[in-house]
């Protein structure tokens, strides 16, 4: 391709789209050859999967639903799951409902412009993951989970309404009901007879490890972050030293020697869960990566803000509390999103481990004597890959819409 | 390198000597900053140092809240020797207020936040003492209207103002201001020349880094003039601006009157 030819196909779409079709696709002979052959091709292979994914037996997906979201928890105490998700939602949409009338307050004192949120842009934000449900709903073989989920749109918009109306004088309360919602989400499904992570599986288990791998691994990684600019050279070689080893490494080796080396070197008694192993692996891992993130937001801080600490009388760790941090992690929001959605699909490296989580389920269910050889692999994989795909583009699409919403007002 | 002219006027400082320092040198590598600095600053005196660019005022008046540590010679700050010692320096940043050519606001902070973090942090006041005393430097700095805004909806004149009212919170001894209107619009100097004038009338310690020459001939108890580091000459405004003995301050003097 000459210069000319690459400029060309980066014009914008003309009016005359037939135009535009001529000038780019069928320019001389061999481009027209191309965009026939190239052209048949792919209108084939997306008939080809739209029919398949038609003419394709969903037998195997409605029967294994629980099993894909999460994996062996007893079938009898599945009021737990449901539960936990119900306190959960009604954590994140408090808090939610806490920020923007916290934002909103602070806005209005400074006179800054305030945007409501409108309905129109959670649907528009927010349309994957509501595909998501729908489709995942028609798999379900009764009407109850149905009802919960409309249950629970509805108990998340009365929290988030909730968080929004709250005076000043009673957030700070609301905030520890957030604390103890999420740790009522928790003891639902583990306390009085439940069952811990140990034994948690599906899709749960891959979010689960997400959440809490970088819930653990944040402090860590601000700490090591720290430790690589501290005067104090002891701690500056460890932490290096720690952050350069681990990131020098695959996740999967790591996962691996955590696994077996914890097993060696703790007595049976002692011994972790697998999936508390796991879990440790991967706090390990993802510290030093979020110690490289929390230094980029770190290095991004004009050295002024830190003399203008010290020249005010305020101890090395209140400038660093109060006036450092605050302003860099701010900056490293979007990044440690990007951690995030990689972590999210980086869990399903744990079933080379044979954990159940949902990769490893959906491969597995190919294996169950009514489903065998029946090269429902694609199937089951797709199914995986849009939930994971879901998760990721909204937690990408959210990132890129805080990235631009920072910088406003409060620069 | 001849020593500094020093008129037998400006010999010594006007008060009790709050700032002093002695054979001061600084280096950065193989650069040096600081050449031999002696100079010495009563109670409520305001030295208005001036220079060409490089010249070493900055470092100066940075070394004397340890933002720069200088490597021989001895400064005393009210009494207490900058040393080591983090107790010691924290306790001399206590007492003395800075002042920068970038304004530093914390920009995640309101205005009213700015002002009240350090005397609330710092001398553990209560949140409605600091705020009602951080209304009051916004009183007079000029703009208490701005309290609830954050740094970045100000004009660079407000906020440096906003600067001085931070400083001022800590109440401290002595002010330090490192170029206080070199990153203003024109039109906005003066807003903060008048804050400055108006605490040098009421008595307030001043080192004062500035191009300002007009500041310097209405407020200055000394003009220091510093070159290469060195301080090469000390002297009371009229004697500076009218009868300058060396060279070197000739020259400058007339590259930039």
């Amino acid at each position: 391709m000459t210069t000319q030819e690459v400029s060309a196909v980066f014009t914008p779409l003309r009016k005359n789209w037939w135009l535009w079709v001529k000038e780019n696709l069928f320019n001389s002979w061999y481009n027209s050859l191309l965009t026939v052959v190239l052209g048949t091709g792919i209108v084939y292979a997306l008939l080809a999967a739209l029919r398949s994914l038609f003419g394709f037996d969903y037998t195997i997906l409605r029967v294994n639903l629980t099993l894909l979201m999460v994996g062996q928890f007893p079938r009898d105490m599945l009021w737990r799951p449901w539960l936990s998700g119900y306190l959960l939602v009604a954590a994140v949409a408090l808090a939610a409902g806490l920020l923007k009338a916290q934002a909103q307050s602070k806005a209005e004192q400074a006179g800054l412009p305030f945007t409501k949120t409108r309905p129109g842009d959670v649907l528009r934000r927010g349309w994957p993951v509501l595909v998501l449900v729908v489709i995942l709903l028609s798999l379900t073989q009764t009407i109850t989970p149905t009802l919960l989920t409309v249950g629970l749109l509805a108990m998340g918009i009365a929290a988030y309404f909730l968080g929004r109306v709250i005076p000043a004088r009673g957030r700070r309360l609301a905030w520890v009901g957030v604390v103890l919602l999420v740790l009522g989400g928790y003891l639902a499904l583990a306390a009085f007879g439940g069952r811990g992570w140990s034994q948690w599986g599906g899709l749960h288990l891959n979010v689960f490890l997400t959440i809490a791998g970088i819930a653990f691994a944040f402090p860590l990684g601000l700490l090591l972050a720290l430790g690589r600019r501290s005067s104090l050279p002891a701690i500056r070689t460890m932490s290096v030293t720690y952050i350069e080893l681990v990131r020098g490494v695959p996740l999967i080796t790591i996962l691996l020697f955590a696994y077996l080396a914890i097993g060696f070197l703790l007595p049976e008694n002692l011994k972790p869960s697998p999936i508390t192993r796991i879990l440790i692996a991967i706090t390990l891992f993802e510290a030093a990566y979020i110690a490289e993130v929390v230094r980029g937001g770190l290095q991004a801080l004009p050295k002024g803000q830190v003399e203008a600490g010290q020249s005010l009388g305020l101890p090395a760790w209140k400038t660093t509390r109060l006036i450092v941090l605050p302003q860099a992690l701010r900056h490293t929001i979007p990044p440690m999103v990007g951690q995030f959605i990689a972590l999210y699909k980086d869990t399903t490296l744990i079933q080379i481990l044979g954990v159940l989580d949902l990769l490893n389920v959906s491969f597995i269910i190919n294996t169950q004597p009514q489903f065998l050889g029946q090269g429902l692999f694609i199937l089951t994989m797709s199914f995986a890959a849009l939930i994971f795909w879901v998760g990721s583009y909204t937690m990408s699409r959210e990132a890129r819409r805080l990235e631009k919403k920072l910088g406003v007002g409060e620069r | 390198m001849t020593q500094a002219t020093v008129y037998s006027d400006a010999t010594h400082a006007k008060g009790e000597p709050i700032i002093e320092l002695i054979d001061v040198d600084k280096f950065f590598g193989d650069f040096q900053a600081l050449k031999d600095i002696n100079l010495s600053v009563g109670l409520q005196e305001v030295v208005v140092v001036i220079g060409p660019s490089g010249s070493g005022k900055s470092t100066l008046i940075r070394c004397i809240n340890r933002l720069e540590k200088h490597d021989r010679g001895r400064i005393v700050v009210d009494g207490i020797e900058l040393t080591d010692d983090v107790k010691a320096v924290q306790a001399i940043r206590r007492e003395t207020g800075m002042v920068f050519q970038q304004f530093n606001l914390f920009p995640h902070l309101t205005v009213l936040d700015n002002i009240a973090l350090a005397p609330r942090q710092v001398r553990h006041a209560s949140k409605a003492e600091a705020e009602a005393t951080a209304m009051q430097l916004l009183e007079r700095v000029g703009i208490p209207e701005q309290s609830r805004k954050y740094p970045g909806q100000l004009s660079g004149g407000q906020q440096q103002r906003v600067a001085i009212a931070r400083s001022l919170a800590m109440k401290p001894k002595v002010m330090l201001f490192d170029e206080p209107t070199s990153a203003l619009d024109p039109e906005m100097i003066k807003e903060v020349l008048d804050v400055m004038v108006e605490l040098a009338k009421g008595g307030m310690t001043m080192i004062v880094v500035t191009h300002e020459m007009g500041f310097a001939r209405a407020v200055a108890d000394r003009v220091v003039f510093m070159a290469d580091g060195q301080i090469v000459e000390v002297g009371t405004p009229e004697h500076f601006f009218t009868d300058p003995q060396e060279d070197r301050t000739k020259l400058f003097l007339s590259q930039i009157l």
